[in-house]
C-alpha cells in the first residue's frame, strides 16, 4: 500500500536525478521493477561518487519493495550525513523505522521531517500508526483524524481511522470511518470486513454474517483474499452451533494464513466439537506452536487431550491455561 | 478475539420416621390483602402450556417498601459506585412470611481520599429491614431491629449459624463486614467483633455452608479486587467518557473463610481448606455437583478464570474450573462473571450452572454431564441469542408458572453508564429478562410477561421467594442509584406447586446444602436447600417445585448435609411443608 506511494515518489524523484552512469542503470532497472539489481547499481553509483547524488536515496527505495528494512536505514541515514536538510529523506527514515518497529525512533524523525516540510496525509497516517504501535489510542486517534483532514479521500488513513476507533470501542465513529472508506471504494473487502466485526459488537450477527459474505464476495478476484472474513463467518457460524457450515470457511481461513494462531485455534476447535480428534490435535497443536502464549489456545487443546483420555497432557495444558489467565487478569501498566 | 489489523402460612409439618409420616400440624394463614386483586386473575386456564409467559407485577407502589440505593456517584467514576448492592428475602420473625432486607451505600466524597472507608451518616444510606405484615404490606423495621449499617454495603447472606431457630444476617460492605445475631425478639445483635468475622478489604457475596460436616453453618466471603480509592483515568482523555476501569487495572484477592467453632465465634480458614485462589468474586453459589455428598462452591469472577471449588470430602477443596470446563466460555474466553446460580434446570439430577456477564458475552450456561465434567450450553439452548446484547447480575432458576421445569429470571443493566455513547446499541438502563425452560431449551418471553420487563433499570441484587405464600415465586430488586423493586408472580397457571421448608437437627438448622428429589408422574426434580446464588443476595431458603398437573408428589427424597436420607411419599401438592430431619445414622 504504502509502496504504491513510494514508486510514486521514486518516478518523481527520478525524473529530476542525475541520469548518467550507473545511477542512471539503476533508475532503469528500478522503473522496471529489478530492485535487487536497481540496489546493486546505486550502490555502486554511490561508491564511485560518495556523497554527491541521491544514490543512496534512491537505494533505499529499491530496499524498501525489497523490504530489507535494516538496509534502508542504513542507506537514508548514510545519505542524512550528507544531506541533513532533506526532508524527503527524513520521512523515508521516518517511514522505515516505522516497518521495523522502532516506533519511537520513527516518531523523533517525523519530528525532525515536520521541520523541513509540511506532512501529507501519508506522513501523518504513518505517524498514527506508530502510536498504535506504542498502544497510545488517543494519539494514533489525534493523528489519524489529521491524516483524513488533511487527505480527505485518503481510503488507508480512513480504514486505519477505524480501526483505532473500533479498538477503543468507538463504534459510531469506527462505522463512519468504514462507512467512507466504502464510499472511496464501493467494494473494498476490509472495510466490509470490519463493518461486519462492528455489527458482531452491536449483537447484530445475522447483519454481522451478512457483511462478512459481501467481503468474501468481494475479494473473490483478489490476488491477495484476506483470511480474516472466512475466520469471522466461521467463528461467529460455530457460535451459532453451525460448526459444519464453519469448518469449510476456516480451513479456507487456515488456507490463506497457514502460520495463524487463531485461524488453527478456530478450525482445530470446530474439529473438536465434531469429534474429528486427529484433525483437531493436527490443528490445535499447531496453534498452540504459533501461539505459545495464548491461554484459549493451551484449553482447547487441554479439551482436546481430556477427549482422547490423554489425561496428563490434558492437565498440563489446563495448567498452563490458568498460569496465562492469571497473567492476563493482573494489571497492566497504566 | 479480533485482531488488529484484524486485532427465584400454610405451614404443614411432617416428621418421617423410616419413611412414616407423622403430621404435627398444619395451619392456613389468611391470604394476604396485598393479593385479592391479582388472585383473581389466576384462574384464567392455560391455553397452550407450551406458550404461557410469566405476568410478574410491579406491586412496590403499594407493598410498603420505598428503598433508593445510594451509590454516591462521583466524577472519579470509583468502581464501587457501579456495582450496586443486594437484597435478601427471608423471615426473621418466623411468622411464616418473608421480610425484606436491602443493602444500601455510603456517600463518597469526590475525590475520596485514599484509604478512606466510607461510613453511613444518615438514614438514606441505612440498610432496611422490612417486616411483611399479616396483610401482605411491609413495615420498616430497621432502627427497632438494629440494622442501620455503617460501612459502603454490598452483599448479604442469611443463615442460623448458632442453630437457635432464628436467621441470622451477614453483610458484606468495602471496608469490613457485619454479623448481625437475631436475637429471636425483633431485634438484631452486631456480634461481629466477638465472632472475629469482620474481615477486611472489599466483600461481596457471602454464603452460609457447613463446610465440614459438623451440624454448624461455616460462612464464605468473597472478595472483588484489591482496590482502593486512587485516581486512576479509564475510558477515552474526554469530556464525559471518563468510565469505571475494567478488572485488570487490579489485582485478585482471595477469599475469606469462616470455620463456625459452634459457640458464637470463628476462625478464618481459606488457606487450610484451600479455598484461598485469588480470584475477583462477585458471585457465589452452593451445590455437590458430583454427587459424592459433599457440598461444592462455584465462584463468579469478573474478567478471570470461573472457580469451581470441588469438595475433597476431607475437609478440604481443590479448584478444578478448568478441567470441568466451566471456567471459560466455549472458545476458552474469560468474561465478566458476576451473577451465578447451580441448579438442576434439566431435571436429570445434576446441577448446572449459569452465570451472568456482559453484552457480547453472553450468559454462560454449563450444563453438568454427570461424570465431573460439564458442557457449555449457552448456544444450544438459546441463552447466547437472547443475552448477547445484555448485561446481567443478579440471576435464578426459578419454575415461575410451575410447569416443573425452572426458568431463568435475570436482573440487567450494563457497568459502564457511559456505555451508549460507544456502544450505541448497548443500554445501561435494562429491563428485567424471563426465559422458559420448555424442556429443551430456554425462551425469552419477556415481551409478553407483563411491563416490568419494558422498564429500564439498573438492576444488580436479586433475591427470589415466595412472598405471599401462594405457590409462585415472586423476585425483589435492588438497582443501582435507584429504588428497590417488589415483583409479585402473578402467572396465570392451574400447575400445581410444593414448598419445603427444611429444618435440620443433626443438620444445620436451615438445613443449608441438603439436597432434595421431588418425583412426580412426569418425573424427577431436584433441589438443593440454599440462600445464596444471585448476586450479592440471599434467597429464600425454602425450595419450591412446580409440579405440573401433578396434584400428588410421589416421593420426597431429603439426602441432609449429615448424610441422613429421608424419603416421604404420596405428598399433596399446593403447600408448604415443613420437613423435620429425623434421628439417625447417615445412610451413605
Amino acid at each position: 500500500m504504502w509502496v504504491s506511494l513510494l514508486v510514486a515518489c521514486v518516478c518523481a524523484v527520478a525524473s529530476s536525478a542525475q541520469t548518467s552512469g550507473d545511477l542512471a542503470l539503476g533508475l532503469s532497472e528500478f522503473n522496471k521493477g529489478n530492485f535487487t539489481s536497481a540496489a546493486a547499481l546505486f550502490a555502486r553509483a554511490e561508491e564511485a561518487a560518495p556523497g554527491t547524488t541521491d544514490a543512496l536515496l534512491h537505494a533505499s527505495k529499491a530496499y524498501i519493495h525489497l523490504e530489507q528494512f535494516t538496509a534502508a536505514e542504513g542507506a537514508l541515514r548514510r545519505y542524512l550525513l550528507v544531506h541533513a536538510a532533506s526532508g524527503d529523506a527524513l520521512y523515508l527514515l521516518g517511514y522505515v523505522l516505522h516497518r521495523e518497529g522502532k516506533a519511537a525512533e520513527s516518531l523523533e524523525t517525523y519530528t525532525k521531517a515536520a521541520q523541513l516540510r509540511t506532512p501529507i496525509g501519508d506522513d501523518l497516517k504513518i505517524v498514527g500508526l506508530n502510536y498504535v504501535l506504542l498502544n497510545d489510542y488517543p494519539d494514533a486517534t489525534k493523528w489519524l483524524e489529521k491524516a483524513v483532514e488533511a487527505e480527505p479521500k485518503n481510503k488507508e488513513a480512513w480504514y486505519f481511522l477505524g480501526r483505532a476507533y473500533y479498538t477503543k470501542s468507538r463504534l459510531p465513529e469506527a462505522r463512519k470511518a468504514f462507512l467512507t472508506v466504502l464510499e472511496l471504494d464501493p467494494r473494498d473487502a476490509k472495510a466490509e470486513n470490519n463493518l461486519g466485526l462492528i455489527l458482531e459488537s452491536e449483537a447484530q450477527p445475522d447483519a454481522a454474517m451478512d457483511a462478512y459474505r459481501k467481503a468474501i464476495r468481494w475479494q473473490e478476484q483478489s490476488p491477495h483474499p484476506s483470511e480474516q472474513p472466512y475466520l469471522n463467518l466461521g467463528s461467529l457460524l460455530m457460535e451459532q452451533s453451525q460448526v459444519r457450515e464453519a469448518v469449510a470457511l476456516l480451513q479456507k481461513a487456515v488456507e490463506l494464513a497457514p502460520k495463524d494462531a487463531i485461524c488453527r485455534l478456530k478450525l482445530g476447535t470446530a474439529y473438536l466439537r465434531l469429534g474429528k480428534l486427529a484433525d483437531a490435535q493436527r490443528d490445535l497443536e499447531r496453534a498452540v506452536q504459533f501461539a505459545p502464549d495464548d491461554p484459549a489456545t493451551h484449553y482447547q487443546l487441554g479439551k482436546l487431550y481430556k477427549e482422547m483420555k490423554a489425561l496428563d497432557r490434558a492437565k498440563a495444558e489446563f495448567d498452563r491455561t490458568a498460569e496465562l489467565q492469571s497473567r492476563a487478569a493482573s494489571p497492566k501498566p497504566q | 478475539m479480533k485482531r488488529w489489523p484484524k486485532t427465584d402460612i400454610r405451614h404443614c409439618r411432617y416428621w418421617n420416621l423410616d419413611a412414616r409420616f407423622v403430621i404435627l400440624f398444619l395451619c392456613l394463614l389468611p391470604v394476604p390483602l396485598i393479593l385479592v386483586a391479582s388472585q383473581e386473575q389466576t384462574s384464567t386456564p392455560l391455553t397452550s402450556p407450551s406458550a404461557t409467559p410469566g405476568k410478574f407485577v410491579d406491586i412496590t407502589a403499594r407493598s410498603g417498601i420505598d428503598f433508593r440505593y445510594q451509590a454516591s456517584h462521583t466524577s472519579q467514576k470509583y468502581l464501587p459506585e457501579t456495582m450496586g448492592a443486594g437484597v435478601a428475602l427471608f423471615d426473621y420473625d418466623n411468622d411464616g412470611r418473608l421480610d425484606v432486607f436491602l443493602v444500601n451505600g455510603a456517600p463518597l466524597s469526590d475525590p475520596t481520599p485514599k484509604g478512606t472507608i466510607p461510613q453511613k451518616t444518615g438514614p438514606q444510606y441505612w440498610n432496611r429491614l422490612y417486616h411483611q405484615k399479616t396483610n401482605g404490606t411491609f413495615e420498616d423495621v430497621t432502627e427497632k431491629a438494629g440494622l442501620q449499617g455503617t460501612g459502603y454495603g454490598m452483599g448479604v447472606a442469611v443463615g442460623d449459624y448458632d442453630n437457635d431457630g432464628y436467621e441470622d444476617l451477614y453483610v458484606t460492605a468495602y471496608g469490613g463486614n457485619k454479623l448481625y445475631h437475631n436475637n429471636g425478639n425483633g431485634t438484631f445483635s452486631d456480634v461481629t467483633q466477638k465472632a472475629g468475622v469482620g474481615g477486611s478489604g472489599w466483600s461481596t457475596s457471602a454464603a452460609w455452608v457447613d463446610l465440614d460436616g459438623d451440624g454448624f453453618l461455616d460462612l464464605v466471603v468473597l472478595r472483588y479486587l484489591e482496590w482502593d480509592f486512587d485516581d486512576i483515568w479509564c475510558g477515552e482523555h474526554k469530556e464525559g467518557y471518563r468510565a469505571y476501569c475494567h478488572p485488570d487495572f487490579f489485582k485478585p484477592i482471595s477469599p475469606l473463610v469462616y470455620h463456625n467453632n459452634g459457640n458464637g465465634t470463628f476462625t478464618e480458614v481459606a488457606s487450610k481448606l484451600g479455598l484461598a485462589r485469588p480470584g475477583k468474586g462477585l458471585g457465589l453459589a452452593i451445590a455437590d455437583y458430583d454427587r459424592d455428598g459433599h457440598i461444592d462452591l462455584f465462584v463468579a469472577n469478573d474478567s478471570m478464570v470461573e472457580f469451581l471449588y470441588h469438595n475433597k470430602g476431607n475437609g478440604t477443596f481443590e479448584e478444578v474450573g478448568l478441567p470441568s470446563e466451566v471456567a471459560v466460555d466455549i472458545d476458552g474466553r474469560t468474561y465478566a462473571g458476576m451473577g451465578v446460580d447451580f441448579a438442576d434446570y434439566d431435571n436429570d439430577g445434576w446441577p448446572d450452572i449459569v452465570v451472568t456477564d456482559l453484552a457480547n458475552q453472553r450468559y454462560a450456561l454449563y450444563r453438568n454431564n454427570g461424570d465431573g465434567s460439564f458442557t457449555y450450553a449457552s448456544t444450544t439452548t438459546g441463552i447466547s441469542k437472547m443475552t448477547l446484547a445484555h448485561s446481567g447480575w443478579g440471576i435464578r432458576f426459578l419454575d415461575y408458572d410451575n410447569d416443573g421445569w425452572k426458568d431463568l429470571l435475570i436482573a440487567q443493566g450494563h457497568d459502564l453508564d457511559t456505555v451508549e455513547l460507544t456502544h450505541p446499541n448497548l443500554r445501561y438502563r435494562e429491563p428485567m429478562l424471563l426465559a422458559r425452560n420448555t424442556g429443551k431449551s430456554f425462551v425469552d418471553v419477556s415481551a409478553e410477561s407483563g411491563a416490568i420487563f419494558q422498564k429500564p433499570w439498573v438492576a444488580r441484587g436479586m433475591a427470589t421467594g415466595d412472598l405471599d405464600n401462594d405457590g409462585r415465586v415472586d423476585a425483589v430488586v435492588n438497582t443501582n442509584e435507584g429504588p428497590a423493586y417488589v415483583l409479585h408472580n402473578e402467572t396465570p397457571t392451574e400447575n400445581h406447586w410444593i414448598l419445603l421448608k427444611l429444618a435440620g437437627h443433626q443438620s444445620n438448622r436451615d438445613g443449608i446444602g441438603a439436597e432434595v428429589k421431588a418425583v412426580t408422574a412426569s418425573g424427577a426434580q431436584f433441589a438443593t436447600v440454599t440462600t445464596t446464588s444471585s448476586y450479592l443476595s440471599s434467597s429464600d431458603k425454602r425450595v419450591h417445585f412446580g409440579l405440573g398437573k401433578s396434584g400428588v408428589v410421589q416421593q420426597i427424597q431429603v439426602r441432609w448435609p449429615s448424610g441422613i436420607v429421608q424419603t416421604l411419599k404420596d405428598v399433596h401438592a399446593n403447600q408448604i411443608l415443613q420437613i423435620d430431619e429425623p434421628s439417625g445414622s447417615p445412610r451413605w
